[in-house]
């Protein structure tokens, strides 16, 4: 089918088209304007502005852990509004399907839950598979499991760590590694209640620094496209300016990126030992090229915080609302459930306003990515009062005012006049997450790019426009017409498939026979095991 | 072999499949109990919307009190292989259920290798009734019991750690101090099917207990394996564990009022779609209509419709719940047939049902 999207507004800072233009899909691709070709379809864009589909880097849309906080609130959706039932289970609440159908009709078309446990890999697929119309990646997360944690005390070769590293990724159908918190939960399963960057994992004499730099020794040799996904020490905690300054200085040149900067730019300034160091960390980035970062910004209200560093997890179940947790010492890292409601008192408005300091003052927005690290810092529905925020002054004034004097007095926010425009977020939201994340064909409008395109009508209401879309196509697909789902696909989840080493794959079966007394079986499966039609899409390693 | 029958009168399972739509449509107040596997699940839960039914599992009692213990309260848990490799005391909470036996004696002939100890001891809470000799082999296990059943003994038994009084001792208290004085990771066995929920609130309270200046946790063994997979696949598509209801046209969840065995009894209910390759329905009376999917070679007794469908791991491949990893796993067919899986008769069924949206598994 031949498509036309005629007289929108393009921005495509990939290829530096901006301005009123058409664009042309055939079946899934973006094509040059066919000659004389009359479209089958056309649709009409005039008032509209035209972007590639949004993709999120870091958001916690399934598997074990966001399983869990699911069933630890089922209070927290509930009272959803019962809707009409357009598409299937479009209205369960806090669902699968839900979220697929949410994420599109913002315009994003590609999303990446960042903390797939190896051991659970098939729940963490069986999930994302059964969230609609978008594609869908993960992350394989090492760094606290045994397998490695010996092998980096035996000083193993790098090259067996390399292909331990390429067997977990392909194994689990993972489109990259993730280190979180590294050796804190190893740490923490023998009482050792905090962990920072240079502290020794009990047992292994392993250091976490020795561990990150390994991991990311491995991956990026591997040719893996995204740097290794680093959550560094000490989140939350006032004065983890340090140790992300710390790990940022551990890249040594090689990419890395940090997950959710927002979470560790606390100083320990005034009287309650609790400032922003969002301005400092801002220069750091600055002037490291090698290092990305996504924010985890704040917005106000109910969430639950879902991680696999289960240690702050533990250390934060006092700060529970509701009063109820779940902690879970995993193979690897296991990880934590501590409902959180953000309130606009000090500290929360501190968050807030840290995170879109780090926004405002990291320059490149190639390096500084979209999340609210969903959903730790806000769940992914505030994304448009999000984008609102970045694009406007008026409205940080006017959300600042209802916050706390006391914390923005503290902070920078007020005096930065910064306004994001519409080219600086396709940036940060389209072309920057597949330029970091490998995927060649999205991110951008250009001939051969696959047809995901969001569509929105502009307007004055920044979060009114990015919060439904006049038009998305995934896959050429239309699927979103005037913010509602007009099509119901399946997207697949993207994955990278490095070849097993043979010598490692005995390796790992002698080792979970004598280890765990089970066959490595249990720890892998079928494409068949998802049930669905082509439910994986492969992504190539950089050669 | 014949697969399907209306009545005692054998037919394609495209017909029954016809039939049993219709029976479900025309339904005031359907009910699906089952117990099959992941992708069973998510059909039964699809065709539960299209229908406006409500679900349970067919061991619903003990999964609703584990489930209530993560909706209520939340806990402190580990995964079996940690347990395994790190526990260097193991305190089995009451009467395990016996898919689980195999586990516990694996735990008693081997050693934790992560723990300086290199040993493991073992303890049994509320040993009223529960005979562990024969799991744990050669192995003993102190007996730890006061009064007031299992929520009594774990109740006393925080309290004497805390130095509190009780009214009366747990037996061999002493013994479980010093192993908690020394442990690295004791761990606590529990399961829904021997604890009711005031003990596993307990339960939970004693490990919080522990936890404030070293380390334990509870290795959650579910009731039902096929059932707490069922719990984790009605969660991502619902928000909601089973005894979830879709009668309003959204899911609701309620755990006495589709407590599915409730509101047969109860009259409330008028048809009954039974799922499982494992065990028998029960006799249906009230005057409540059957529709029975099991493995079986003759017409179930009293249901309307009868369609046999094969065994998960059986005569297909499937993806379940292994209490052994902690996780979803995908398993082989052991001797492959041409039975249908449940998922496969569910969705034909539900195929049979006009409706706007498409079937989302």
């Amino acid at each position: 089918m031949l498509t036309k999207i005629a007289g929108g507004e393009i921005i495509d800072p990939v290829n530096g088209r901006f301005g009123k233009g058409d664009l042309w899909i055939r079946d899934e691709q973006i094509v040059e304007p066919p000659a004389g070709g009359d479209a089958d379809r056309t649709i009409d864009a005039s008032g509209c502005f035209v972007m590639a589909g949004a993709i999120d880097i870091h958001s916690h849309i399934g598997g074990g852990n966001v399983n869990t906080a699911r069933l630890l609130l089922p209070e927290q959706h509930a009272a959803h509004m019962a809707r009409p039932a357009a598409t299937p289970l479009s209205n369960a609440g806090w669902s699968t399907f839900e979220t697929g159908c949410l994420y599109a009709k913002m315009g994003f078309t590609t999303v990446v839950e960042p903390a797939m446990s190896p051991g659970a890999a098939l729940h963490t697929h069986l999930e994302l598979a059964d969230i609609p119309i978008i594609d869908k990646a993960t992350l394989a997360i090492l760094g606290n499991d045994d397998f490695l944690l010996s092998m980096i005390r035996d000083s193993s070769s790098q090259q067996m760590i390399e292909d331990y590293v390429a067997w977990t990724v392909g194994s689990t159908r993972a489109l990259g590694v993730k280190v979180i918190n590294a050796g804190a939960a190893a740490a923490f399963k023998e009482n050792v209640r905090t962990f920072a960057l240079d502290d020794v994992v009990p047992t292994y004499g392993v250091s976490s620094r020795k561990i990150v730099k390994t991991l990311q020794a491995a991956v990026d040799r591997l040719g893996i496209p995204h740097p290794l996904h680093v959550h560094c020490n000490n989140l939350g905690a006032p004065g983890a300016a340090d140790t992300a300054a710390a790990t940022i200085s551990a890249s040594e040149g090689v990419p890395l990126h940090l997950a959710h900067l927002q979470f560790y730019s606390y100083g320990t300034e005034g009287k309650r030992k609790f400032s922003s160091a969002a301005a400092r960390l801002a220069e750091l980035i600055n002037t490291t090229p090698q290092v990305t970062i996504d924010i985890g910004q704040v917005m106000f209200g109910q969430t639950v915080t879902i991680s696999s560093d289960v240690m702050r997890q533990f250390s934060a179940r006092g700060s529970a609302s509701p009063k109820k947790t779940v902690i879970h010492d995993g193979d690897g890292n296991g990880g934590g459930i501590v409902p959180y409601r953000y309130r606009q008192d000090f500290y929360g408005t501190m968050q807030w306003a840290i995170g879109l300091e780090l926004f405002l003052l990291i320059d490149d927005p190639w390096r500084v990515f979209f999340t609210t690290d969903h959903p730790n810092g806000a769940p992914f529905t505030a994304y448009p009062a999000l984008f609102e925020l970045l694009m406007s002054r008026d409205a940080r004034d006017e959300m600042s005012a209802g916050g706390s004097n006391g914390a923005m007095a503290l902070s920078t926010l007020s005096s930065i006049a910064r306004e994001y425009t519409l080219e600086e977020i396709a940036v940060m939201t389209r072309a920057a997450p597949a330029k970091l994340l490998g995927l060649d064909d999205r991110g951008h409008l250009g001939p051969g790019a696959l047809a995901d395109i969001s569509i929105y009508r502009k307007g004055k209401d920044i979060a009114k426009m990015f919060g439904a879309a006049a038009f998305v196509f995934k896959n050429g697909d239309l699927v979103v017409k005037d913010g509602e789902i007009s099509h119901y696909r399946w997207g697949r989840a993207l994955r990278l498939n490095p070849p097993p080493d043979k010598a490692m794959v005995r390796r790992l079966r002698e080792y979970h026979e004598r280890r765990y007394g089970l066959s490595l079986d249990w720890f892998t499966f079928p494409d068949s095991a998802v049930a669905r039609e082509q439910p994986f899409g492969e992504v190539a390693c950089r050669s | 072999m014949a697969v399907a029958w209306i009545g005692n009168r054998e037919t394609l399972v495209e017909h029954a499949c016809e039939q049993a739509a219709m029976l479900l449509q025309s339904s005031r107040c359907p009910v699906i109990s089952f117990d099959t596997d992941i992708h069973g699940t998510r059909a039964a839960i699809a065709l539960a919307e299209r229908v406006g039914a409500a679900y349970d599992h067919v061991e619903g009692a003990g999964l609703s009190r584990e489930t209530a213990l993560f909706t209520d309260k939340g806990a402190m848990i580990v995964a079996p292989g940690e347990v395994r490799r790190r526990a260097d005391v193991v305190a089995i909470v009451g009467e395990l259920p016996a898919v689980h036996h195999s586990f516990v004696a694996e735990l008693a002939d081997t050693v934790p290798d992560l723990s300086a100890t290199n040993a493991r001891e073992f303890f049994l809470i509320g040993d009223e009734g529960t005979k562990v000799s024969t799991f744990l082999g050669s192995r003993k296990a102190t007996p730890l019991s006061s009064d007031g059943g299992l929520s009594g003994t774990l109740a006393a038994l925080r309290a004497q750690r805390a130095g509190r009084r009780v009214s009366k001792q747990v037996s061999n208290f002493d013994d479980f101090a010093r192993a908690l004085g020394t442990a690295k990771f004791p761990v606590f066995l529990f399961s829904g099917h021997g604890a009711d929920g005031l003990a596993l609130e307990m339960l939970q309270g004693l490990i919080a207990d522990i936890n404030r200046k070293s380390r334990a946790s509870a290795l959650h063994l579910p009731a039902s394996e096929s059932g707490w997979g069922s719990v984790l696949a009605s969660t991502w598509m619902t928000g909601f564990a089973p005894r979830t209801g879709f009668a309003r046209g959204f899911p609701e969840y309620d755990p006495w009022r589709f407590d599915v065995e409730r509101a047969l009894a109860s009259g409330e209910a008028d048809l009954h779609l039974w799922i499982s390759a494992g065990s028998a329905p029960p006799a249906e009376d009230n005057g409540v209509k059957l529709i029975a999917l099991a493995k079986t070679a003759e017409p179930v007794a009293g249901a309307e419709i009868t369609i046999a469908i094969g065994e998960v791991g059986v005569d297909h491949e499937a993806v379940v719940y292994s209490g052994r990893t902690g996780t979803l796993a995908a398993i082989k067919a052991q001797g492959a047939s041409e039975l249908p899986s449940a998922a496969a008769v569910i969705r034909l069924v539900a195929d049979k049902i006009p409706a706007e949206a498409a079937l989302p598994c």
